[in-house]
């Protein structure tokens, strides 16, 4: 579409484009252009800059406020940097000087769909996206979990039934099946959160927490695991600490598993440490093991969904504990670094912000810190 | 000794309910299934049933709550005890965020992830079972 006073300027608009595969529309003021614009819903708006009337600002304006794909650019006779600057601010994609040549516009109205459709494209292809997210709980939930339920459920009922006729041998390998079954249900389990449920909801049940709760409830549940390898966790926590906004459930899982990856990727006999300290308006707490590390060209990759570490030995998992904690690390709008070297061991390290005003919140946690604060380091 | 107790298992994965079935059965319960909601809620119009296993993602979205809130409105059948048995924990943290992960639908129901380990079945079976009886004993 071009709405332009000049009649000169639609009538040779409509003849340079003409053999191009364009449906032309025009119109001689802002106001018929408008009105047409929401008829004829088109992909690229000229606009002129000076009419008589509303101005091109003000189209330009309308627009974007009606549909913000519509791709404008702006016709102008006085084409300074100055109105043309302005006219992008107003949402114009590009600028067309006058005059200007058939060539001119036959580029610049090809540039204008490809963006158009590029802008298309983006909008389809995000909401793909979002639906894939919202089934994928379902789907994968009922589809690849009912049957692995099903299956358990009966190996559950068979072990019990048989116990009295089985080998040790027999009894043991069906052990190994549940055992694998239930790795299988967890790895879903996983899956679902990463894919479909959206982390940023937890914000909605965010209150004041206090993170040396939160990181000593971590590390108690992965005391067992620690204790299996023979690795010691130390935690030292500097008091006195803000509290956080956040919550304590998704935050401690975070943790659970930094240190847990600590423990997995530590040497026997080692020792994982576990600091605590607030510097500068935020918590930080680090986790240094003095294991494994993570070789140069696997560290820029640690936090992505599904990323398992090329560099060998055997690093079991689903690739997606430190993208999880990431994800939740950043809805507490902390952020998460790691420093890494091979063979030496590594140390991840969060930051949160600390609650500016957390004066009215203390009574009602403190309850809580106190239960579980005797657990704390070990 | 009391007679036996008899269950009914609504759930629409008839292998799965084998599974839960032999459990029960071995544990000397009377066992019933029915694999959809609309015959479950017509056997449990036509018998008595001590307790109810349900499932809550049947067919084409969660019936199962539609059922149970169905139940909740019949007078006489809303007092039968409720074991919902479902694959479905992070999503009902999803539909209800900020809430407890259980919603009780019935007054007196409880929650299991499915698969369900056999102890924990039974354990919540007569748990569930004793809280009804209870609650007859404080109604009447």
């Amino acid at each position: 579409m071009v709405i332009d006073d000049e009649e000169v300027v639609l009538d040779s608009c409509r003849d340079i484009l003409a053999g191009g595969n364009y449906h032309i529309v025009t119109a001689k003021d802002g106001t018929l252009g408008l009105k047409l614009v929401q008829e004829s819903q088109p992909d690229i708006v000229f606009v002129d800059l000076k009419m008589p009337g509303i101005s091109g600002f003000e189209v330009l304006g309308r627009i974007c406020a009606f549909d913000p794909t519509i791709v404008t650019i702006v016709i102008t006779g006085y084409a300074t940097v100055g109105s043309a600057v302005e006219a992008m601010k107003k949402g114009a994609y590009d600028f067309l000087p006058k005059p200007f040549t058939p060539d001119q516009l036959r580029l610049i109205t090809r540039r204008g769909l490809e963006k158009r459709n590029l802008v298309l494209e983006t909008i389809a292809l995000r909401r793909e996206k979002e639906m894939l997210r919202e089934n994928f709980a379902a789907i994968v939930s009922h589809e690849m979990k009912a049957p692995l339920s099903a299956l358990q459920q009966n190996l559950f009922a068979l072990i019990a039934e048989l116990s009295a006729i089985l080998t040790e041998g027999q009894k043991s390998r069906l052990e190994r099946m549940k055992c694998r079954i239930d790795e299988l249900l967890k790895l879903i389990h996983t899956w679902l959160r990463v894919v479909s449920v959206d982390i940023e909801k937890i914000k909605e049940s965010f209150k004041p927490i206090s993170v040396s709760t939160s990181v000593s409830k971590a590390v108690e549940s992965v005391e067992t695991q620690a204790t299996r390898k023979d690795v010691e966790v130390l935690t030292s926590v500097k008091e006195p600490l803000g509290l956080v906004r956040g919550d304590e459930g998704t935050l401690v899982e975070a943790l659970v598993n930094l240190v847990g990856n600590a423990v997995k990727f530590s040497r026997v006999g080692s020792q994982v440490v576990v600091r605590v300290e607030e510097k500068e308006g935020n918590v930080f707490i680090s986790v240094t093991d003095t294991g494994v590390g993570i070789s140069k060209e696997d560290l820029p990759f640690i936090f992505g969904d599904f990323y398992v570490g090329k560099s060998g030995q055997e690093t079991r998992g689903s690739g997606l504990g430190l993208a999880i904690t990431r994800r939740i690390v950043e809805a507490h709008n902390g952020s998460i670094s790691v420093e890494s070297e091979q063979g030496k061991g590594s140390t991840f390290v969060v930051r949160l912000p600390v609650l500016k005003n957390d004066v009215h919140n203390q009574p009602a946690l403190d309850i809580e810190a106190c239960s579980s604060s005797q657990k704390g380091g070990t | 000794m009391s007679q036996q107790k008899t269950i009914m298992i609504i759930d629409d994965d008839p292998d799965f309910v084998e599974g839960l079935k032999s459990i029960l059965v071995a544990a000397k319960y009377g066992v019933d299934a029915a694999y959809n909601p609309k015959d479950g809620f017509q056997a449990l119009q036509a018998k008595h049933y001590d307790l109810l296993l349900l499932d809550i993602m049947m067919g084409r979205g969660a019936e199962g709550i539609m059922l149970a809130r169905k139940l909740n409105k019949d007078p006489k059948l809303r007092e039968i005890p409720v074991l919902i048995i479902t694959g479905l924990r992070e999503q009902m943290a999803f539909l209800f965020p900020g809430q407890a992960v259980h919603p009780h639908f019935m007054p007196v129901d409880e929650l299991v992830e499915k698969p369900v380990d056999p102890k924990l079945l039974l354990d919540k079976v007569s748990e569930l079972l004793r809280r009804a009886e209870a609650r007859k004993g404080e109604v009447k």
